[in-house]
């Protein structure tokens, strides 16, 4: 706590209202297999520190990568002089923080086994196995095998008095099969995301099978039906798809640093303003969207957020109403919170966070509900596995989403599988048609490991989880 | 050289016991200065450095990156990689380090943008935020300067150098139900006019002021460069010579064919001095004159140093993009077609089928409609589902090309039959 202490004295010297550092040193181990060959296999550190300095309602951010006494001291001088420039301007319209008192506090991923410390040769062979075992089905053109181990060890202080460890980490396997057949090529990818857990997820998930389901399943899609025009249909959304749906209609609308406008250049604004907060019926009424910072295995599961508030759980949407944002210290006072929700982040130590989407999941349904009953339940509709395209405008209304495994189903039965499946909705309708969420047995998480957003951008993390629901009357049609 | 790099160059040849290796520096000196809503939300300086290096013994290989360049850091590096490569199965597709070449000379950096003081940065966003006000409006944006150096070291005898700055300044601004984009990036400040700007921010906004509901069809577009640019950029990420070798992109089979239209052509240059041209690429091979695409014929593709070798090519990378244009004007684009739309830029694309190309995105920061030659007025946002290359067969007329951003020169062109399939209520 040397330099922490250092940087937070320096800072009350030069007059900070509130000042923090956050000394982060980040370890990724990258390894990515493509037909047998190792494209890549590196151990990347970056390590140093970022030192915020809030001042006359506003921010200066300064980093550094040197450990000395005079870079630290450097570091927090250039953070108060951009503070004071950044003061300059506009001064009818300053910041505000929300209240927040300091924490002494350790937190560490639970883990069995450190990837880290699993020896490489036994990753490779696993992912030669599991490369092989693709590669082995006649008409597989393209195996990869992507797996990365992440580390942070974060120091955070602030003039609150904080003093947190924050040792975190999470794993991410993702398995692509590309299929080659008469002028088509289809892939078919296992692909989870990201888990804030340790090597005993790999060695549970027997990935040499799920190898032989998506290479099965890639041969399978190259030569499916295509599904022709559009036309409104049932959808039945797994969990893994619902992941991305989620994160893209309700995780970045309900960013409160979007709602205000602070995105409006580059990541978008959303339509979620708000005088819709407790009125707005983002959805039906078995629709409930939960913020979950606590989350076991949640990669937004930090302890704390990058402002030193602590990991909560709340409401974004309550029985299909708007309830509340994700939000932080410099965004919550502005709409008349009380307090920030602990959203947000930074990537990097030499990124300044920023507003984020917290782990973010749909509550499974009340009532008992398997993916087999629901789909016997529909007459005609399309069962969509998986992740494929995905785009929604700037405002978070109109979105048009592919997937990575599709079945049209007939009278309540998987009729044919298909290929190049787009549907089209918007917000409310989406989230309005959901009439039907299996209940909590099948629900699963799904870990986004890439976030976007942000000037300079920042790749983020969290975890988004659900039940297999289903979605009526939606425009569901087959690419060009 | 860098000091720093050379002693770092030199550290590793010393050290490094490998059979061969490649080393990448770079250094990274950035100030950001972030608005939002009329005041600054995010103020960022500060520099960085990458040491990054791969080495190999026989055919295995390993890396290693770290951010400091001390001496415990460097032996962390080298021992990390050497440990890694040992561990390592031999590639099939190793490749030795490339030797020494003759490199183009590039100038890519401006010293007057790498010494702007964040002051000068400042008082910028400050008048944006007077004009904005004096405007009745809330402006948005970014005001940035980059600098950064690279050394590229091989056992093989390479040494590349180079060194690079960049000034970007963008603007959204919002007056009632109203918002468009400027933005500026290029080398240097030398052809930046905050006046400029604004005055085409405001121009953009005023032909906006008049929304009309329009419904997706297929229609003529103008589209401006950065709408074209973004357009471009992920068609050529699928412009890969080894996936469309392995029958996985659009392109397969059709080096030498006019699969383009006959007008377009796309080129990698070192010839606009505008544009950002390293002097070498991520594996050490000089930048040249490329041709991708000309008068309608795909001639290359990127292609790796491996795959090169093996299929008898040239490797190659695309460092930039320039594609020629000629020399209508909006104007004279909107009489060559009954009616159309003019696009200032997409957002938000994504691929929705790699073999065919097609890709989706939307419109974002103003679309107008014209008819009979005139603007007529704005419409609502669209979603188009589109195949790049298939609709640069449809290609009626172009623009000069101009400076897009630092990595790309597009004109604005006419397009006939662009495919929109959806449309928000904004």
């Amino acid at each position: 706590m040397r330099f922490p202490d250092l940087a937070m004295n320096a800072a009350q010297s030069l007059g900070a209202e509130y000042a923090d550092i956050r000394v982060q040193k980040t370890t990724d181990q990258v390894i990515f297999l493509r037909n047998l060959s190792l494209k890549n296999t590196s151990t990347n550190v970056l390590n140093g520190y970022g030192v915020r300095f809030f001042k006359d309602g506003a921010w200066g951010f300064a980093h550094s990568n040197v450990f000395t006494d005079e870079a630290v001291l450097a570091t927090v001088k250039r953070a108060a002089e951009i503070a004071v420039l950044s003061a300059s301007v506009n001064k009818a319209k300053k910041l505000r923080l929300a209240p927040e008192r300091g924490y002494i506090a350790k937190y560490e991923t639970p883990v069995r086994i450190d990837p880290q410390s699993v020896p490489l040769k036994e990753k490779i062979e696993l992912m030669l196995e599991v490369n092989r075992t693709m590669l082995s089905f006649e008409g597989i053109r393209q195996a990869v095998f992507y797996l990365v181990m992440h580390k942070d060890e974060k120091v955070f202080a602030s003039t609150l008095g904080s003093r947190l460890e924050l040792n975190t980490q999470w794993i991410t396997p993702m398995l692509t099969a590309t299929a080659v057949w008469e002028g088509d090529s289809q892939s078919r990818s296992f692909n989870e995301g990201g888990k804030a857990v340790g090597w005993e997820w790999i060695l549970d998930l027997n990935l040499v099978e799920k190898a032989k389901q998506i290479a099965e399943e890639a041969l399978i899609k190259v030569k499916a039906d295509t599904l022709g025009p559009e036309t409104r249909r049932s959808l039945i959304l797994d969990p893994i798809h619902l992941g991305l749906t989620m994160h893209e209609s309700v995780g970045h609308p309900t960013e409160l640093d979007r709602v205000l406008g602070w995105e409006a250049d580059y990541a978008g604004i959303s339509f979620a303003t708000p005088e819709k907060l407790k009125t707005y019926q983002y959805g039906s009424e078995i629709v409930n969207f939960m913020g979950d910072n606590t989350l076991e295995q949640g990669l937004a599961t930090l302890g704390f957020d990058d402002d030193g508030v602590p990991g909560q759980k709340w409401y974004i949407v309550k029985d299909g109403i708007l309830n509340e944002y994700g939000s932080t210290r410099d965004t919550a006072l502005e709409i008349g919170l009380e307090a920030s929700r602990g959203c947000n982040r930074a990537t990097y130590y030499y990124d300044q966070p920023i507003n984020r989407i917290p782990n973010l999941y749909l509550l499974p349904g009340k009532k008992e509900l398997t993916p087999a009953e629901l789909i016997a339940d529909t007459e005609d509709g399309v069962y969509i596995q998986g992740q494929g395209s995905f785009s929604i405008d700037q405002h978070r209304l109109n979105f048009q989403f592919g997937g990575d495994f599709f079945w049209e189903i007939k009278n309540g039965k998987l009729f044919r599988p298909l290929k190049k499946v787009l549907y089209k909705s918007c917000n409310p309708e989406f989230w309005n048609s959901c009439d039907a969420i299996c209940d909590e047995h099948w629900w699963r998480p799904f870990g986004v490991i890439n976030c976007g957003k942000g000037q300079p951008s920042q790749s983020a993390r969290m975890t988004h989880g659900a039940a297999p629901a289903r979605f009526r009357n939606i425009r569901v049609g087959g690419s060009q | 050289m860098n000091k720093n790099f050379e002693l770092i160059s030199d550290y590793i040849r010393k050290h490094c016991q490998a059979d061969d290796y490649v080393l990448r520096v770079n250094s990274m000196d950035s100030h950001e200065t972030r608005f939002a809503q009329n005041r600054v939300t995010q103020h960022i300086a500060g520099g960085n450095l990458s040491v990054d290096l791969t080495v190999s013994f026989g055919e295995k290989s390993g890396s290693c990156s770290v951010n400091q360049g001390d001496q415990e850091s460097l032996d962390y590096l080298i021992r990390t990689a050497e440990d890694m490569a040992r561990l390592n199965r031999p590639d099939p597709e190793f490749m030795p380090s490339v030797g020494a070449q003759e490199l183009p000379q590039t100038q890519n950096m401006d010293a007057a943008t790498r010494d702007l003081a964040p002051a000068r940065m400042v008082e910028i966003v400050q008048q944006a935020i007077d004009k904005a006000t004096a405007y009745g409006a809330s402006v948005s944006g970014m005001t940035e300067k980059h600098y950064w150096e690279t050394l590229l070291n091989t056992k093989n005898g390479f040494v590349g150098t180079d060194s690079a700055t960049e000034f970007g300044h963008s603007m959204t601004l919002k007056k009632d139900n109203v918002e468009t984009k400027v933005s500026y990036s290029a080398k240097d400040m030398q052809g930046f006019s905050l006046e400029g700007e604004f005055a085409q921010l405001a121009s953009q906004a005023e032909s906006l002021k008049t929304m009309k509901d329009f419904d997706p069809c297929q229609i003529a577009v103008i589209l401006r460069p950065s709408a074209l640019e973004e357009l471009l950029w992920f068609m050529g990420w699928m412009m890969n010579r080894r996936q469309s070798d392995e029958g996985l992109t659009p392109f397969s089979g059709q080096i030498g064919q006019p699969f383009f239209g006959g007008n377009f052509s796309l080129k990698s240059t070192l010839a606009r001095p505008e544009l950002y041209a390293p002097a070498f690429d991520h594996e050490g091979v000089a930048s040249r004159e490329l041709t991708w695409v000309e008068n309608g014929v795909l001639r290359n593709m990127p292609t790796n140093r491996y795959w090169a070798k093996l299929k008898g090519l040239e490797p190659m990378s695309a460092y930039n993009a320039y594609m020629p244009g000629s020399h209508a004007s909006e104007e004279e684009m909107m009489q060559m077609v009954p009616r159309g739309l003019i696009i200032n830029r997409f957002w938000y694309i994504r691929t929705v089928d790699a073999k065919t190309g097609e890709l989706t995105g939307m419109t974002r920061d103003g679309v107008l409609y014209f008819e009979d030659g005139k603007v007529r007025n704005a419409v609502n946002n669209l979603r188009f589902n589109e195949i790049p290359h298939l609709a640069t067969r449809r290609i009626v007329a172009m623009g000069e090309s101009g400076l897009a951003s630092l990595h790309s020169c597009m004109p604005t062109t006419l397009i006939d039959g662009f495919t929109f399939v959806d449309k928000t209520s904004f």
